[in-house]
This record gives structure tokens, sequence and C-alpha cells, in this order.
């Protein structure tokens, strides 16, 4: 009898080993090696419908062969196996893809510029002092602060105005959503063109600017290089107001309205000091979320019982108590992971500063000076560095996460 | 006593051909680097005579992603046969950790090579004494732009010296005009157009290129009079009143790309937008189309003015440079076309072509344009009297160079005069 | 609900607020669209809004914009080698997530809850720092003490390098929503159909999968959208150094830039063509896809 477990037991690990081991090792090198041969052999045409029906169809012939070396297995130990089965190959690639690189990037934010050497916290100590980083991370903070309260916020009035639609919910609703189709490339480039700056006394095609220097001002008449009857009228008048490089500005003190403002007092040196560029930056994103947001608002108010709606307006409450004593409680898990889901991606966002400003004139963001660090100033160390400050920030939306599911589970 | 020599050098062309034909027909050899567009389909070109003779294929792809891509190329161990770096910097960083392998590994006369590419251009690429990069492109900075027939027009001459240049400026003023056109804006790399000036005016003060050597290798401090001598000869430009067109706003917000475009534009009284603009070689090709055509003509260069008469003149430039990643038999040949002067021969003859060669050999008769045919020979002559300098902020390390100079000549232009010491003393301290 | 009285948000003040936001959204994009149909030179002569002013936009719409971008050599391919890059990087993270869902959501193991964290954990990691090891994990394998575990496979370049890197970089957040999907369908459901002895493959394939159509379409079109813009990853494992490698996104973008300087005809109509696809894909899937957000996200 005894015999008997210890063989079984033999069995199950030997199946095992060759379920989720050596059969996965097998199915991956086969398509690997298959596709590096075929990408010299076969026409380009035909690689690519190859690649279309074996990368969409392959990934079940995993799941498949794993599923069928299981059933071999005793019975008792087929639970379990097949527990590791589901959830282990997405384990596996996410400990080899991610987690492999985040620990290894941890080690070498404690190393010098090319990994040689130990240097402690000099990196750390560096991310603290360094003038530039300083401000990195003021953006950082700006960024998570307003991105993430005024998705969430226009996202909320959007989602419960649109849901109240008798007509053209949908419609309104794909216009919102839609810049999430577009890629942040793509989004960078349009606000750009509004913000388009070209020295004068060319014509200003960028409509804030086009605007700005067509404003008559003291009598006199401006306008953006308009040819009128043969006549050309410009802005060249020193009356006219002139163009603004709108993403090279750190601070308002080219707006007039700024003169008037006392330097010293606590509020008006506050909107002296607004950072325009990183504010305009940060529309970019606001635009392309804010419809994600929304979405999923008005769903999470469309499950809202009826019942419950109902007995809040009988009772007389206005709309807005309505709004603020029934729908936000009711749908706060949703506003948590919508906002969870927005932090994450203000920290990870590089995109829009990478192909619009570069991070110059104090716009950085933490992902693209990690990349910076990596390429330009070519200091692995402090680029590791600045990874590590990334996960940190996001070590109490975890913790969170963690209690939240164990409130649930507990529920 | 004629004849064996003859019959064994015959022998020895047959060897090499048939090995040269035989062995390397159909090999690839790929090539990675920051040039994209049309100057990407020059590079490309550059290859065709050679592929068509030895039947390497040589493939070129560029990324506008290029400095991030190769870094990770490199640490991974997954490299392409060459990159072509923009900066000579890039090259001594690879060659310092060891992924380039040295040019005469590769079989390259290196006399021959500090000849043809004067011993300073190729000096740039050397670490401890080995050669690992190969000079490529070269561009001249030291050069204004201007339009002769608007200065006939108003009896302007180009000025000799910066003390004719202000004074022509000055004029320009006084006729309610602008003269200069500025604007150093250039997605993470703002300021470089500033750096540019600096460099200019420290080759034609102090000892001239014996002390721009010095700042670049830091042997003088970033805050040495000399080097507050040309920040100040700087600000004199970037402040005063109605020197460039737009004022400081427009330095600091215009693309450089653009910067030039207010000399094309004519007001309602047919005054163009700005006089002068220094900017260098490769700039036409950011010109409008309609404007490309003139280059040479309509709107040409002269050479940045003299400060202290006492020096020789010199030439800014820059360049750039590739290194080899491995020593195959067709990496060697297609290194060797790369430093032969027929190289740039297929680039040349492009219309719209900005790139020159930096091989003193060159036929510069072969530039399509005219203007190309002049800045290619300044830049030969500059090589081989050695008054050619490089770019200092590609030279120093990138913390400077690629960081707190570029900024600090953005805080520089927004500041005012006030502001040199403090920028300078920043620039100072970053050094690592 | 109530119908006698009438709320103030059936008012034309609602409406008003809506088409404002609506109009504000769409505007960025209007002159963006208008001006890649005009000639570059006019662009940068006459901004779009007087053009309409003046009339003059009606004689000047042109598509040569978008054939000089279009018709450049090899577009064509750069879109197959999307299509190869995209769609298997797509289905081969949900199909692997799902799995993984479904074990988090329906059965039993040790360290589950640890396990989801480390997933849910896991969506912070920037995947530029994830680049350098998987290149050298695709050139030359994983030895651990000598021992080679994945021999050297030298695949960078191959489609499978990106599939693989694409699935292992969009499987937290799959795994993540999938299974917060999964947890909302009805437990009673899948509890009964074990009764009856349906194996585990069964019940996810005959009921679990059916059911999570809508999270999985969700997922699958985010992901879609990420991966078909995506231009980092794909130059690379794929772009790494030869033009025919070249997708789509990055292609477009050469083509866009490399003509110097502001050339926003070209920029225009090259931000507007590599949108095609993503806008094609979107407004045909958003019913699932809006409806499969509200199925993760509502749960919480």
């Amino acid at each position: 009898m005894k015999q008997q477990t210890q063989q079984e037991k033999l069995k199950t690990i030997g199946i095992s080993f060759l379920a989720l081991g050596f059969f996965p090792l097998i199915w991956f090198l086969f398509q690997a090696i298959l596709f590096r041969e075929l990408t010299e052999l076969i026409s380009r045409n035909l690689l690519v419908v190859f690649a279309l029906i074996i990368g969409s169809t392959f990934v079940f012939l995993l799941f498949w062969g794993m599923d069928k070396i299981i059933k071999l297995s005793p019975k008792d130990n087929r639970e379990s196996l097949e527990a590791r089965m589901f959830a282990g190959p997405s384990l596996f690639m996410i400990s080899l893809f991610l987690f492999y690189p985040a620990i290894r990037t941890l080690y070498i934010s404690f190393k010098d510029r090319y990994s040689n050497d130990f240097v402690g916290f000099e990196n750390y100590k560096w991310a603290f002092s360094d003038p530039e980083m300083l401000v990195t991370i003021r953006n950082q903070i700006i960024w998570l602060v307003f991105v993430v309260s005024l998705v969430l916020f226009i996202g909320l009035i959007v989602g419960w105005l649109s849901d109240r639609l008798n007509k053209g919910e949908a419609f309104f609703k794909s216009i919102v959503f839609m810049p999430m189709a577009i890629s942040a490339v793509g989004a960078s480039a349009i606000f750009k063109f509004i913000y388009e700056y070209r020295p004068p006394p060319l014509t200003q095609i960028g409509i804030i600017n086009g605007i700005r220097v067509s404003v008559d001002r003291l009598g006199t008449q401006c306008m953006n290089n308009r040819v009128i009857d043969g006549v050309f009228n410009g802005f060249g008048d020193p009356n006219c107001l002139k163009p603004i490089g709108w993403l090279q500005q750190r601070d308002l003190t080219n707006l007039p309205f700024t003169e008037n403002l006392n330097p010293d007092g606590f509020l008006s040196s506050i909107l002296i000091n607004l950072p325009v560029n990183t504010m305009l930056l940060m529309v970019i994103m606001i635009w392309m979320f804010t419809g994600f947001a929304a979405v999923v608002f008005s769903a999470g108010i469309k499950a809202i019982p009826t019942e419950i709606m109902e007995a809040g307006q009988i009772d007389g409450a206005s709309e807005l108590r309505v709004f603020r004593s029934i729908v936000i409680p009711y749908i706060k898990s949703t506003i948590i992971v919508v906002g969870t889901y927005m932090v994450v991606t203000v920290l990870k966002a590089f995109d829009i500063i990478y192909v619009s400003t570069r991070g110059d004139l104090e716009t950085n963001l933490l992902a693209v000076k990690m990349l910076d660090e990596f390429s330009k100033y070519r200091n692995f160390g402090r680029s590791a560095t600045v990874a590590v400050l990334i996960f940190v920030c996001v070590l109490p939306i975890i913790v969170g996460t963690a209690l939240r599911e164990r409130e649930n589970t507990q529920s | 006593m004629k004849k064996p020599l003859l019959v064994s050098f015959l022998l020895l062309t047959l060897i090499l051909g048939a090995c040269g034909g035989g062995s390397l027909e159909g090999e690839e050899v790929t090539i990675t680097g920051a040039l994209i567009g049309s100057d990407q389909d020059g590079f490309r070109a550059a290859f065709e005579d050679f592929t068509a003779e030895t039947g390497i294929i040589v493939s070129y792809q560029g990324s506008d992603n290029f400095e991030q891509e190769i870094q990770i190329q490199m640490e991974s161990g997954d490299t392409p046969d060459f990159a072509l770096w923009p900066q000579p910097g890039a090259v001594v960083d690879a060659a310092t950790r060891g992924y380039l392998t040295p040019l005469e590994d590769l079989g390259i006369d290196l006399d021959q090579y500090q000849n043809d590419f004067s011993s300073y251009l190729v000096g740039l690429g050397v670490v401890d004494g080995v050669i690992y990069g190969g000079a490529n492109a070269a561009n001249l900075k030291s050069i204004v732009w201007y339009q002769p027939a608007e200065f006939d027009a108003r009896g302007y001459t180009v000025p000799a010296t910066w003390d004719e240049m202000i004074a022509l400026a000055d004029q320009i003023v006084a006729d309610g005009m602008n003269p200069f056109c500025f604007g150093m804006y250039s997605n993470g790399a703002s300021g470089w157009l500033a750096t540019d000036w600096m460099e200019d005016i420290m080759l034609r003060t102090g000892d001239g290129v014996d002390s721009y050597d010095k700042w670049v290798s830091h042997d003088i401090p970033f805050n040495d009079p000399m080097v507050k001598n040309a920040a100040t000869l700087l600000s004199q430009i970037m402040h005063t009143e109605n020197y460039v067109v737009g004022g400081t706003d427009a330095i600091v917000s215009t693309y450089f790309g653009n910067a030039q475009d207010p000399m094309f534009s004519k007001d309602a009284n047919g005054n163009p937008g700005c006089f002068m603009h220094r900017q260098a070689s490769f700039i036409t090709g950011f010109w409008p189309e309609g404007e490309q055509a003139g280059a040479g003509s309509i709107t040409t260069v002269f050479p940045f003015p003299s400060i202290d008469p006492s020096l020789p003149a010199a030439a800014l430039g820059g360049g750039d440079m590739w290194g080899a990643f491995n020593d195959r038999d067709a990496t060697k040949a297609v290194a060797e076309f790369m430093l032969s002067a027929e190289f740039y021969n297929n680039v040349a003859i492009r219309d719209g072509n900005a790139r020159l060669s930096a091989h003193t050999g060159f036929d510069t008769s072969l530039y399509a344009s005219p203007i190309n045919k002049i800045l290619g020979d300044t830049i030969a002559a500059a090589l081989s009297a050695n008054s050619f300098r490089f770019d200092a902020s590609d030279l120093m390390p990138p913390e400077v160079g690629a960081g707190s100079f570029w900024k600090e000549m953005m805080n520089l232009a927004v500041e005012g005069p006030g502001y040199i010491d403090t920028a300078l003393d920043t620039v100072e301290k970053s050094w690592p | 609900m109530t119908r006698n009285t009438q709320k103030w948000y059936d008012k034309p003040v609602t409406k008003l607020i809506l088409i404002t936001i609506a109009l504000t959204w769409i505007f960025p994009v209007f002159g963006f669209v208008l001006s890649s149909f005009r000639p570059g030179e006019s662009i940068k002569r006459e901004s779009w809004w007087d053009a309409i002013y003046t009339g003059k936009l009606w004689t000047e719409l042109t598509l040569s914009n978008y054939s000089e971008i279009f018709f450049a050599d090899n577009l064509d391919r750069s879109f197959y080698n999307s299509f190869a890059v995209t769609i298997p990087s797509t289905i081969i993270p949900i199909t692997i997530a799902a799995f993984a869902a479904y074990a988090f959501a329906f059965m039993e193991f040790r360290g589950k809850e640890v396990l989801f964290l480390f997933v849910v954990a896991s969506m912070i990691i920037p995947l530029q720092m994830s680049l350098i090891p998987l290149v050298q994990l695709f050139k030359s394998g994983i030895e651990v003490f000598g021992i080679p575990i994945i021999p050297a496979l030298d695949i960078n370049g191959t489609f499978v390098a990106t599939w693989f890197a694409h699935s292992g970089f969009g499987l937290p957040l799959a795994t993540f929503l999938l299974r917060d999907f999964m947890m909302g369908l009805p437990k009673s459901v899948i509890e009964s159909a074990k009764i009856d002895g349906a194996s585990n493959m069964t019940t996810f394939f005959k009921l679990v999968l059916p059911l999570s159509v809508a999270g999985i379409a969700a997922f699958a079109t985010f992901q879609f959208l990420w991966v078909y813009n995506d231009f980092l990853v794909a130059n690379v494992f794929l772009g790494v150094y030869k033009p025919e490698n070249l997708v789509v996104t990055s292609h477009v973008s050469q083509l866009a830039v490399g003509a110097y300087g502001e050339a926003w005809h070209l920029r225009t109509s090259g931000a507007i063509i590599s949108m095609i696809v993503p806008l094609t894909v979107f407004f045909s899937l958003q019913r699932f896809f809006i409806r499969g957000l509200i199925g993760g996200a509502v749960k919480g």
C-alpha cells in the first residue's frame, strides 16, 4: 500500500515535470526555431500568413498538450496539477519577463554608471539632491494629483449626465471615448498642433497663438497675416500681442496680467510660478483618459438599483444630494479601481513627454528621466534608481489592493 | 625584372578578386543609426555600387529612437554589424564598455585613414590609444546664412569681424528691422544652438584652438574668464534690444528648424524678418521646400566673423562616426569602403542632400548643390590645416555637454546678462 | 421612473453642458484632420480657420499628403508586419491570462492570494526595464550554473520574439481584469457544473469562456490598440536593423519626420493613417469594449 503511494508520488512528480516543464519548453522552442528558420527560408508574404495562423493557434496547443499529459496522472493529484497548469504559464511569464528584470533593476541601482562597482546609496542621494531630479519629482506629483483627480472628476460628471440622456448617449460616449483609440504619439501631435508656436512675423498656425495675435488692442488692428483686398495685415505692430511658445513657458511671467500681481503674496506667487507647459501637457492625458473613466462610471451608475435612486428622489433630496449620498458611495469601488488604474498609468506615462518636449524646460517625468539617464547620459545606475522610485510610488496602491482583497474575501 | 612583378601583381589581383567576389557574395551587413527620411535614402544609396561590385548586401535601417535602441542592443549583446552615431562621444562610450572592434582589426590602414580624415577627427574616436571610430560625414557650423540681394538692396556689407557684425546689426536696428534669427528649441536638446555660438566665439578669442581644447578637456574651468567673455559676447547678441526677431521669447521657443523662416518671409514693406542666421550646414534640409533650391545663390553664407584678429581662422563643425561590432570579412570590406573617398559619391549627387563627406580627398565637384561644394571645400581645408574643431558640447561628458551646458544656455537666454556668472558656475559644478 | 416632474437634467442646460464637452473633445481633432487635406505651403501661409473664413480652403483641398505617405515604398509590407505582430500578441496573452484568471477565480491552490498580489504588483513595472534582459534571453538563452535551461535561440528579429515580449507585458493587466470579470459570473452555475463531474477544462471552455466574451473582447481591444500603437517593443525585438521588419507606426513616423522641419501636412496625414486601424477596431468592437469594462470594473 505504502509502496503504491510512493510510486504514485513519483509518477505525479514525473508527470508534473513533463507537463509543466518539459512540454512548454518544447512548445516554445518549436515555435522559436520554426520561425527563425522560416524567416530565412520563405517569402515575406507567406511568412506573414504563417505567423498569423501559428501565432493565433499555437497557444491552445500548449494547454491542450499539458491537459493531455496531466490526464495520465492519478486522479487524487489531478486538481492541484490542473491549478498549476491553469495559472502556471501566466505566473511564469510574469516572473521571467517582469519580476526578474525588476529585481535586477533594484540590484543595478546600487551600482555605478556602467554597473561595475557598488556605490551604496550614492544614486539615491543623487535622486533626491539633483535639481533636475527634484523638478522631475515635483512634476510627477503634479501629474498624479491633477491628472488623476481631473480624470475622475470630469469622468464622473460626464458619466452621470450622459446616463440621463434619452437620445444620443452612445454617440456622445463614443466621442469622449475615442481618444483612447489614438496612440499617445498621435494625441501629442494633435495637441502640439494647437500649441504650435512660430516666431513672429510668421503666420501662427496653432489656434491659441492664432487667436492671441489677432486680438485688436489699443486701437490697433492686428491680424494673423491675412491678405484682404491685396493688402497684407499682420501683427507686427508693437501694440499687438506676440505669440507665445506655450510648451516652453515654465511660469506665467510672459502673460501680461501677472505684471500686476505681487510676487511676494502667497497665492499670487503660486500663480506666477504656475508651470504652464506641464499643465498643457497634462491636458493631453486628461483628454485621452476621461472618456474611459466616464464610460466605466456610467456603467456603474446604471447598475444602481432603481429602487434606491427612486427612494432618494421621493425623499425630495436634491439631485446634487442624490449624487453625493447615493451615487458616489454606491460606485465607490469602481472609483477606486479607475483611480488605481490612472495612478499606474500616470506613473508609467512617458510617450506624451517623450514626443512633445522630451523633458526640456522642466517638463520631465520619472519614466522619461529613466530613459534619459539610460540613453542620453548613459548612466545605468541612475536610470535604475529612477525606475525603483517609480515602484516605490506604487507601493501604497499595492498595499491598498491587498487590504481590499482581504476585505472582499472575508465578507 | 618587370615581368615577374607584373605577373605576381596580376595573380594577386586575381586571388583577391576571387576572394572578394566569391566568398562574400550574398553576405549581409547591417547598419543602424539615427539617419531617417531622405538622409536614410542617401545613406542607402551610397552602397549601391558597392553591392553591385562585391555582392555584399548592406542594409541600413535608421530609427528616430536610435540612441535608446542601440543601448539596449549593446547591453543585450544583439547588435548589428555597424552603428552610425551622431556624436563621437557615444563611440568612445561604446568602445570603453568593450563593445567595439578596433579599426586595426578590421584591416584598415590607419596611417592612410588619419591622412584622409585628419588626425584630429580620427583622434575623437580613440580610447587608450586604440582607434575605434570611423569618421563619416561632417558639417560646418562656423557660417552665417544671409541673402545677398537683401544686403545689396540696403547697402549692407558682409561683416568680416565681430565689431563689423555688431555695427551692421545696430545699423539694421536703426533702420527699424531685426538683424538676427535665433531659435534654439529642440526636443530634448534645447539650447544646443547657443552652445554652438559659445564654441565659435571660444575658437576666436583667448588662445583660439588651444584654449578651446583646454576648455573641452576641462583643463580650464568652465567659469574661466575666457569662457565668461564668450558668454558675454553671446549675451550681447541674445539680449540687445531688437537684435533677435521676436526677442528672447523667440530664442527659447522657436524650434531650431523653423528659426530661419522669418528670413524667407517679407512684411508689408518687403523687409525680411531677419538678415543673419548662424546655423550649421545641414539647416538647408529644414528650409521650406521652395527655398532649398536657392541655397548657395539666393541664400548663402559668410564665414563666422573673426573676433581676435591675431588668431588664425578656425572652423567649428560636427559630424557622425561609426563603430563596428565584429570583424567578419564582410564587415571589413564595408568598413574599408566607408572610409574610401568614393563612399560619398552617390550621396553627393542627390538633390536636397545636406550631408557632407569628411574625407579630405573627396571630389567636392560632385555635390549637386553649389553651396555644398563651398562648404565641403571649407571643411576639407580646415581639416588639412588642423583648424577644424568638433562641437565641444558633443565632446564634453554627457552630463555637461547634453545636460547642464544646454540647460544653462536656455536659462541664460531667459534671465538676461546678469545670469552669466550663475550659469557658468552651475555648469562648472555639474562637471563629473 | 418618475415622469410627472421635469428634472433639471432634462433641461436644455444639461444638454448644453454635454454638447460643450463633446465639442471640446472633438475640437482638437478637427483642425488637425482638416490640415491633413491642405498642401504643406498653405498650412504655413494661412491658418486653417482663416482659410475657412476666406473660403480658400475649399479650393485647395488635396489628397496628395495621403498619397505621399500611403504609396510610399513598402508601406503595405509594414502593414502586414503590424498585423503579424499584433494579432498573435493579442491572442496569446488573452488565452494565457484567461486560464490563469479561471484558476484565480474558481480553483483552490496554495498561495493563491499572494500570487494574485504578485500579479497586481507587476502591473507597475515599466516595460523599458525588461527590454535588456529579454533581448538577452531571446538571443542567448538562460543558463543556471552553467546548465542551459533555454538554449541560445537567436530569435530577435522574428515575429515570435515580439509575441512573447508583448504577451509578457500585457499579462498582468489581462489576468487582473479577466479574473475580476470571472468573479462576477454566477458562482452557482460553475459549481453545479463541477458537481455534475465536468472537468476544469470542460467548464472553462464550455461555460466560463462563452460567458466571459465581453470581458475578453474588452481586453482584446485594449491589447490590440496598445500593441498596434507601440513602436518601442517592435523596434527592439523585430525591426532591429532590418528595413523589411518595420511596423507601420514607426514606418509612418519616419516618413512624416523624415521630411524635416515643420512638415505639418505629412505629420497630420501620417498620424491619421496610423490611426485608421485602431479606430476601425475600436468602433467595431466598442460595444463589447464598453460592456466588458463594466463587468470588470464595477465589481471592483
